[in-house]
């Protein structure tokens, strides 16, 4: 059975574009133009993905919103923000809100595409029962790319798909410095300098949340980061 | 010229006062002058009417004269003598050192030119002074140890004629057998009709030789004369010669034929009653000849005290150079009928007097225009000073007023209710507007990057969507090419939204102690590695460099700098990094070979969305760098500037971070 992705987004065009290009994918598409459609839509049947503007029609934190409802109705749904504002403060929201990643509508058709697939083998590879499968081990440090999922000390440290990949880049080879550009390759991004340091600073944020002497992410100034065990 | 020194200048203006005060203080000068000369003159008058008629006093005439005997007194003759009024008594010695030299107050008689006298006198208290200069090519003294009266050992001669109190007329003569002091002697008809020469003890004198003659000094008391005077000399070649006899007495008897002029003693005497310190009385015969003073002008010198320092100082200012005249009044003496003037009073006042009572109001007032001028000039200045702190005030805030944040919440001087204040006022609106109005150019960049950015999206989504679909290889050249011009697009776009994505991450930065030496040690060691076409010197100061900041923010700045650098400098160079440190601040400075900077806006370099680029570059650019490191620079509270090297050595970029 096909997976079913849910566009919540305003602008027909671009609606339309991109259930054109899940389509060509292989996944089913319900598209919505605002919060109201798509709220009655979910609560008849969950898409396995959603795909949400943050700007919806005459709301412009409609989306936000939107995530929060969904959120509240399945909270394991990976939900993706799509959205022309690319302001830190609307990240640091959409992400506290729950969504799984927040992504600018800059990204390409191709790269959307290959976040999806990604999150859908998140969803799949936490249902599957434990398995030792392609597991990354650094000292406390446990990557799951099959889950992208990250644990310190026994701990899961809930990273977005986009700090999941940096981190992935950086403990991958410790000691050896990645800098801005290599990590946003790895994490099959566009952002800017800035962009890079606040993930940065997010993800140190995480691991402290569940280790508050965690320092293994080290800036090498004027070259980007590196792991250090 | 600052507003403070116009204003000092225009506070000197107040020293007009003083100038005026001085110009005052001399008509108050000479309107005191006329006033001292008024009372004078009335003083004088009063005196004179106390003196009318007085010619017992003025001429020892008897009191209550006719005017027909007045006038008979006061006709001049030739043989008179007019004795001056002494103001010291000489010695009597024969010398004429102590005399006064006024050739003018010599009498002369004269026989032929090889006989001639000459008769110098004076009055002094009651006494009456008289020194003969006789001219005598054989002067002849009489022998000594003869008797006077012996005609055979006779020599010189000098007879006195005059009347005595009563009017009788007398006769004394003086002889000396030497040089040295002589007594005069009057002739006595004996009880037995001999003759003999008695001595005159009242009158004495020194008879001393002179060159071409000799000089006789004699004193006789007033008390002994009467009206009329004379001197006579026999002149003798030899002892017992015959005689030459000429002088003032007639040469056969003897008999007075000139008068004696002088005043009474008590003259003096009652002038002295009117003397005063400053003053001077004098009381002259009609034709000048003064015949009592009494001078204290000079008294006054010696009881008032010098004036003080300041007064002299002043005086030196406002007066004239030159000494000032004494005021003089002359007020004429009549006789009783009051047809005949019988004297002249002079009352003669030295100007200390006024002067000491201007310099007294003088000093006074300029003291007092001169405070009032040091007040109004500090005054003025201190204004002036709080004009000119109020205006740098306002010129600094209205400079800095307004920041990339916006305008400061406090304008100074608002409040004022004066001009400035009103200046102050619009300055504040005026900016407020410019604040908005660069609030709404500043966002307009990020607005349009946000509408343009959805149909952006819908164009390059779209565009993907039929790379997907089935074209022909022609259409794909120009869907190609479509794909490429939408990147661009893109690039341009997100580059707009940069400089506020920058101001966000700059807002939201943590600050930390660090060292800046080894932070930047590294990152110019990450420069060499990511431009290897171009070599990198670090001059870093010597020992650690602790900054509270943003590491990271200063690293970004760093790397903006060495971006613009590798931008502009030619393949191969040099480019140099450099920390200096003083005690205030940390300055960052990046040097590179190059082209100098641009000359049309020099100041605009830091701004955001400006750029200077040279052409065929085709590469998005918005010249956001030099603005992300002024905006690092100012979340340090520091400065960016820029400067050419000189001599065309390229340009220098520095960053002044306080410490």
């Amino acid at each position: 059975m096909k997976r079913l992705i849910a566009i919540v987004e305003d602008e027909a065009a671009i609606r339309d574009n991109y259930a054109a290009a899940f389509a060509r994918e292989g996944y089913a598409v319900r598209t919505y133009a605002n919060r109201a459609q798509a709220m009655s839509a979910f609560a008849a049947r969950l898409p396995d993905l959603a795909v949400i503007d943050i700007s919806l029609e005459d709301e412009p934190e409609g989306g936000f919103e939107l995530c929060r409802q969904l959120r509240a109705l399945a909270p394991a749904l990976p939900i993706i923000f799509l959205t022309a504002r690319d302001s830190e403060l609307d990240a640091v929201s959409g992400l506290r809100l729950g969504a799984d990643d927040f992504l600018t509508k800059d990204l390409s058709l191709a790269h959307l595409s290959a976040r999806v697939n990604a999150l859908f083998r998140r969803v799949d590879a936490l249902r599957k029962p434990e398995q030792a499968g392609d597991v990354l081990r650094r000292g406390p440090l446990t990557l799951d790319t099959e889950r992208m999922q990250a644990q310190w000390d026994g701990k899961v440290v809930l990273l977005s798909l986009t700090e999941f990949w940096i981190v992935h880049a950086l403990a991958r080879h410790p000691g050896h410095v990645r800098n801005r550009q290599q990590l946003m390759d790895a994490a099959n991004v566009v952002l800017d300098d800035n962009t890079i340091t606040s993930h940065v600073k997010r993800i140190r944020r995480k691991f402290q949340g569940v280790d508050p002497h965690f320092d293994a992410v080290q800036t090498v100034y004027g070259m980007g980061y590196r792991w250090v065990e | 010229m600052s507003l403070r020194l116009k204003l000092l200048l225009l506070g000197l203006l107040t020293l007009v006062l003083p100038w005026a005060g001085c110009r005052y203080a001399r008509e108050m000068e000479s309107a005191l002058r006329e006033g001292e000369q008024t009372s004078l003159e009335s003083v004088a008058e009063t005196l004179a009417t106390s003196l009318e008629g007085r010619v017992d006093l003025l001429y020892r005439a008897p009191a209550g004269a006719e005017s027909q005997d007045t006038a008979a007194l006061l006709k001049a003759g030739p043989y008179d003598l007019k004795p001056l009024a002494l103001t010291a008594a000489p010695l009597v010695d024969g010398y004429s050192e102590d005399w006064p030299r006024d050739p003018r107050a010599w009498a002369w008689y004269e026989k032929d030119p090889a006989h001639r006298f000459g008769v110098l006198s004076g009055v002094f208290e009651r006494v009456l002074y008289l020194l003969l200069d006789v001219h005598d090519e054989h002067p002849v003294f009489d022998a000594p140890g003869a008797s006077p009266l012996d005609a055979r050992s006779t020599g010189d001669r000098i007879w006195l004629g005059f009347q005595d109190p009563e009017g009788t007329e007398r006769e004394v003569f003086i002889a000396a057998t030497g040089p040295g002091a002589v007594t005069a002697r009057y002739i006595e008809t004996g009880e037995y009709g001999q003759q003999l020469a008695e001595l005159e003890p009242r009158i004495r004198g020194a008879w001393q030789l002179a060159p071409g003659g000799y000089r006789l000094e004699l004193r006789v008391p007033l008390s002994m004369l009467g009206a009329s005077f004379g001197v006579l000399v026999d002149d003798r070649d030899a002892r017992g010669a015959i005689p030459v006899s000429y002088g003032s007495l007639h040469p056969d008897d003897l008999r007075t034929v000139g008068r004696l002029i002088v005043a009474a003693p008590e003259l003096t005497t009652y002038l002295a009653q009117f003397s005063q310190p400053g003053l001077k009385l004098a009381v002259s015969t009609p034709a000048g000849q003064v015949l009592a003073r009494v001078d204290a002008l000079k008294r006054v010198a010696e009881l008032a005290p010098a004036p003080p320092l300041i007064a002299r100082l002043y005086r030196r200012f406002v007066d004239q150079p030159g000494t000032v005249p004494p005021i003089e009044a002359q007020v004429p003496i009549y006789d009783r009928g009051h047809a005949q003037v019988i004297g002249t009073l002079e009352v003669t006042q030295t100007p200390d007097r006024w002067l000491r009572l201007r310099d007294r109001a003088l000093t006074r007032m300029l003291n007092f225009t001169l405070a009032t001028s040091i007040v109004v000039v500090i005054a003025m200045f201190a204004f002036a000073a709080w004009l000119a702190l109020r205006l740098s005030r306002l010129r600094q805030a209205s400079e800095s007023a307004l920041t990339r944040t916006g305008l400061i919440a406090s304008f100074p001087d608002t409040d004022s209710r004066d001009e400035l204040g009103d200046v102050a006022r619009s300055f504040s609106s005026l900016l407020g507007r410019l604040n908005e109005y660069t609030g709404y150019l500043r966002s307009l960049a990020g607005k349009l990057a946000h509408e343009i950015r959805t149909p952006l999206t819908i164009v390059r989504s779209s565009l993907e969507n039929l790379e997907a679909e089935q074209v022909g290889a022609s259409a794909r050249t120009y869907l190609e090419r479509a794909r490429q011009g939408s990147e661009r697009l893109n690039a341009i776009l997100v580059a707009m939204g940069a400089a506020t994505r920058v101001e966000e991450a700059i807002g939201g930065a943590e600050r930390s102690r660090f060292n800046l030496v080894p932070l930047i040690e590294s990152a110019v060691a990450a420069y060499r590695g990511a431009f290897p076409e171009r070599r990198f010197t670090a001059e870093l100061a010597a020992g650690p460099v602790m900054m509270d900041g943003a590491p990271d923010l200063i690293v970004q700045m760093l790397d903006k700098l060495i971006d613009n650098a590798v931008d502009f400098s030619p393949p191969g160079s040099t480019i140099t990094v450099r920390l200096l440190v003083t005690p205030q601040a940390a300055v960052l400075e990046v040097e590179n070979p190059g082209p100098p900077l641009p000359s049309e806006a020099p100041g605009r370099l830091f701004e955001s969305l400006w750029q200077s680029r040279s052409e065929g570059d085709n590469r998005p650019h918005f010249g956001l760098g030099l603005y992300i490191v002024r905006l690092i620079a100012e979340f340090h509270g520091g400065l960016a500037s820029a400067e050419d090297l000189p001599e065309g050595g390229g340009v220098r970029f520095s960053v002044r971070l306080p410490l």
